[in-house]
């Protein structure tokens, strides 16, 4: 943990990162921001983090439900508790485990690629020679991605969780539509208004963080020294990981505790 | 200010319809995120009209908001709100669907099961669905049927039962005396004189039952005799005073006797009174009368003998008679 500690307990650089994610968030909820150029870079960084890599997610997403399920219903029938188990699944797999895999996923495939894009540019000089051009970086490079990340997080979350919540109806009650009654009832009890409110701010901050992050760190790589490439990104995986376990913990803590 | 050209490879592999399938992508999200928002909302039953009943409990234990009221096992409600009353009871607000409300009567009886593994279940039982239907907000109680309740209980009363089974089968206690008195019986029992020697004692005391015992045998053995004799002895006195020429018999003869002698002294005495009428009526022949007299006395003396002799012989034959006088007229 020392070699994470390193770059967790830089004082210095969390500050920056919040600075940039101030910034960043007004950029992005400010209309003149989204420009045909800007757009297409983001639909761009959709492309690349969300639509290549759906099916594949998907799959994944469907075989861990299937053995999630598998395990959660023979332990219930064991234990006796079975008429628990479709709520212990929808609580564990929709509510927690597919938005943290989900952000993870999309933090080591898509994370660490714009941490390393940005930090290249700026060891390029490509961001100060806009910045001295008059131009902004930050709503024409950065927030583009950023936007584009959150979104592709969101849509992966989004769509893997439905995919699961039909594979439990599947799994449970078969092609029969007879279970549905119970199904509803079982969701009306899961997923009341908090719930749903809670749910839907964790993936907007699990997006955020996996947008802002690594952009945030790869901007501290030096200019003309492309030794400080590997330290941003490095250091910008390390703090999205704590940053994501963290607002996990947080909003296990808030529902359970 | 405009974008840099996506250089080199990555530009290239990008495919020309890239804003229909990221807009297809974010379609998709959006349909899918507002279909599950609006299958939640319709689960919950914003979308239906629904009656209220408010269920009055002692303990709210068990109870949480979401929790679902079974009439037969089907879901017809759900616990909307729980609150405690000034009185210190507790209201649990029940919304039902308008749909669902037929089955909750006046008659209806609510209970709430708070059973030892699981959650708490509240169940409406309706035995008459003919009767007039539940109003929206009516006020019902819930019986509590609560086996953690019972458990603290049970095991009170557990513990007096195994400290009185911990006093029985303690050392010393009286259980194990009697335990070991019927051992100490039954092993009596088991010995030479059996059943005897347990209920006696031992088996000296049975020894000695058992010699009496014999000697009763023999007693009555010898008294059988002793009765067989009498028997004969009976049947022989039976002949004597019963039989012909026995006491009785002797007995009736001699009555018969004393009645004919009888009879024969009733006569004498007649004769006495004629003479003596006529002894009145010839008092002046003293001569004449004189020699009667001497010849009447003769036969008077002699009557009255006769009359001395019968009455020892019926008091020879007739003991039983005791007065022995007999009255001279």
């Amino acid at each position: 943990m020392a070699f994470a500690g390193e770059y967790i307990f830089r004082a210095r650089s969390w500050r920056r990162i919040l600075r940039f994610a101030g910034f960043a968030t007004v950029a992005l909820l400010s209309p003149s921001t989204y420009r045909p150029a800007t757009r297409e870079l983001a639909v761009r960084q959709i492309y690349y983090t969300a639509w290549q890599v759906l099916p594949g997610y998907l799959l994944f997403s469907s075989v861990l439900t299937l053995v999630i399920i598998e395990i959660v219903f023979s332990a219930a029938r064991e234990y006796g508790l079975a008429r628990y188990s479709l709520e212990l699944v929808l609580r564990v797999l929709v509510l927690e485990l597919i938005p943290l895999l989900t952000a993870l996923f999309v933090a080591l495939r898509s994370g660490a690629a714009i941490g390393a894009e940005i930090a290249l540019m700026c060891v390029g000089g490509e961001m100060e020679d806009r910045e001295e051009a008059g131009a902004s970086p930050l709503h024409d490079e950065l927030v583009p991605r950023i936007a584009g990340a959150a979104l592709s997080v969101a849509s992966l979350t989004t769509l893997s969780c439905a995919l699961a919540v039909s594979l439990t109806y599947l799994v449970m009650y078969g092609f029969s539509e007879w279970g549905l009654p119970e199904f509803t009832r079982v969701v009306a009890g899961v997923f009341d208004e908090a719930v749903l409110a809670g749910f839907a701010l964790k993936c907007l901050l699990f997006g955020l963080a996996v947008a802002l992050i690594p952009v945030a760190t790869g901007l501290e790589a030096e200019r003309g020294n492309p030794r400080s490439v590997p330290s941003a990104v490095l250091g910008g995986l390390v703090k999205l990981f704590s940053v994501i376990v963290v607002i996990e913990i947080l909003s296990l803590m808030v529902k359970y505790v | 200010m405009e974008s840099k050209p996506e250089s080199g490879i990555a530009g290239a592999l990008l495919p020309r319809n890239l804003g229909v399938r990221v807009g297809m992508l974010i379609a998709a999200t959006i349909l899918v995120a507002g279909g599950f928002l609006l299958y939640v909302l319709f689960a919950r039953g914003v979308f239906e009209q629904t009656q209220r009943v408010i269920l009055i409990a002692d303990n709210a234990e068990g109870v949480r908001v979401g929790m679902d009221l079974t009439f037969s096992g089907f879901p017809i409600g759900t616990v909307r709100r729980i609150t405690l009353r000034d009185d210190g009871k507790v209201r649990i607000s029940v919304r039902v669907p308008v749909t669902e409300a037929k089955w909750l009567r006046q008659s209806s009886v609510f209970v709430l099961d708070v059973p030892l593994v699981g959650s708490a279940k509240l169940r409406a039982y309706s035995s008459n669905l003919k009767d007039p239907p539940l109003e929206h907000r009516a006020e019902r109680t819930v019986l509590r049927g609560d086996a953690n309740a019972e458990i603290p209980r049970m095991i009170a009363t557990l513990r007096q039962v195994l400290e009185n089974v911990d006093q029985i089968t303690d050392t010393g206690s009286s259980l194990q005396e009697s335990l070991k008195s019927a051992r100490a019986v039954t092993e009596r029992m088991a010995g030479k004189y059996g059943v005897l020697g347990g209920v006696l004692g031992g088996d000296d005391n049975a020894r000695k039952v058992i010699a009496s015992i014999d000697r009763a045998n023999a007693l009555l053995a010898s008294l059988n005799g002793v009765a067989l004799k009498m028997d004969t002895v009976l049947s022989k006195a039976d002949q004597r005073v019963l039989g012909p020429g026995g006491v009785v018999d002797e007995t009736q003869k001699a009555v018969a006797q004393a009645n004919a002698i009888l009879g024969e002294v009733r006569a004498s005495l007649k004769r006495v009174d004629g003479i003596l009428a006529d002894a009145q009526a010839v008092a002046g022949n003293a001569k004449a009368a004189t020699t009667d007299l001497a010849a009447l006395r003769a036969e008077v003396e002699a009557s009255l003998r006769k009359v001395a002799s019968l009455i020892d012989e019926i008091n020879r034959k007739w003991p039983f008679e005791r007065d022995t006088k007999l009255k001279l007229p």
